[in-house]
């Protein structure tokens, strides 16, 4: 082998290694890749696990009381849009925790706006709030109808 | 004799539960759920997803899911206690890897995970995910943690100032 057929060799070799290289870089799923989007959502604030599994109903005054224990145990909070998106939060404004926020505790269930960065993962939409832009209160009165869930008074 | 019988029964506990005998998820006919065992690393999930990363996964003060090694997060939301999450079984697994069982719920409007065993991988000891229960019950003088919802401080005080309904005033209709 002359050196030019060396130098040829040795070419096809870093081109194959920086392809392959290439392809496993891009076969790799990249932690911080997450792109995020600027939304505004209008909905309720709802108990994730309640709400996602119908294990009992989920909405409105029934399930205020449910909705404030399962936010003070820890489950992530959600808000629940008019087409029935779920939007799990992260992130209330400044706020460091989203496990038993207390600002989420004292308006779970109301019907809120707000503004932030979405995020789509594996099938959830998770929601970083950057402003609670409207706070209605609770509006959604279901409790002449279910009573309070999940164990009555 | 019957020293005898006790110290087998502690042998054979001893047997069943030191070593490590796995445990396994039960179901609880919700719809669109399966039983599920798979290895995965712990993670905050905002981190995962914005960068923004304290130490220790938030030390239990951020959502955690299971990372698994093809890429896919799963947000873990419950754990077997009554109304309780999953963040204290799993903070002290923070950025490792452990063997997750449990349900996953695969409904369209989210998929989720319940998680009801746990173990360090490959190897590690099994544990029931219960300890939401048993810190609450450590942090409020040995109250029973299976009923800490009824208990619980933050909870009366936000009820107390809201109401059931979340509405102060509000009643049901006689």
């Amino acid at each position: 082998m002359d050196g030019a057929d060396r130098k040829g060799s040795m070419m096809i070799k870093v081109i194959t290694m920086v392809l392959a290289l290439a392809f496993a870089l891009s076969a790799v799923p990249d932690a911080q890749a997450a792109k995020s989007k600027r939304v505004s959502v209008t909905g309720e604030i709802v108990d994730t696990w309640c709400y996602v599994t119908e294990i009992m109903y989920g909405l409105g005054t029934a399930h205020h009381q449910c909705a404030v224990w399962c936010a003070a145990g820890g489950i992530p909070v959600s808000v629940k849009d008019k087409a029935g998106n779920i939007y799990v939060v992260l992130k209330v404004e400044g706020d460091a925790s989203n496990v038993a926020n207390s600002r989420i505790l004292n308006i779970q269930t109301h019907k809120v706006t707000v503004d932030g960065d979405l995020y789509e993962r594996d099938g959830v939409k998770y929601l970083i709030v950057t402003k609670v832009a409207n706070d209605q209160g609770i509006v959604n009165l279901t409790h002449d109808e279910y009573g309070i869930q999940p164990f009555g008074k | 004799m019957i020293i005898k019988k006790i110290f087998c029964f502690i042998f054979l506990a001893a047997l069943l539960f030191g070593s490590g005998v796995s445990q396994a998820a039960e179901e609880w006919g919700i719809d669109h759920e399966k039983k599920a065992r798979f290895e995965a690393k712990v993670v905050d999930v905002l981190c995962e997803l914005s960068g923004d990363c304290p130490a220790n996964c938030g030390g239990g003060e951020r959502q955690l899911g299971l990372l698994k090694d093809d890429g896919t997060l799963i947000l873990a939301v419950k754990n077997v206690d009554a109304f309780a999450g999953a963040v204290n079984d799993l903070i002290g697994f923070c950025q490792k890897r452990i063997v997750a069982d449990g349900l996953l719920i695969n409904n369209p409007k989210a998929p989720l995970f319940a998680l009801q065993f746990k173990k360090l991988a490959p190897d590690g000891r099994w544990s029931r995910a219960g300890q939401f229960g048993k810190d609450w019950s450590k942090a409020n003088g040995g109250k029973k943690g299976s009923e800490w919802f009824k208990n619980d401080s933050t909870i009366k005080k936000v009820i107390s100032e809201n109401g059931v309904y979340g509405i102060l005033g509000l009643k049901a209709k006689e």
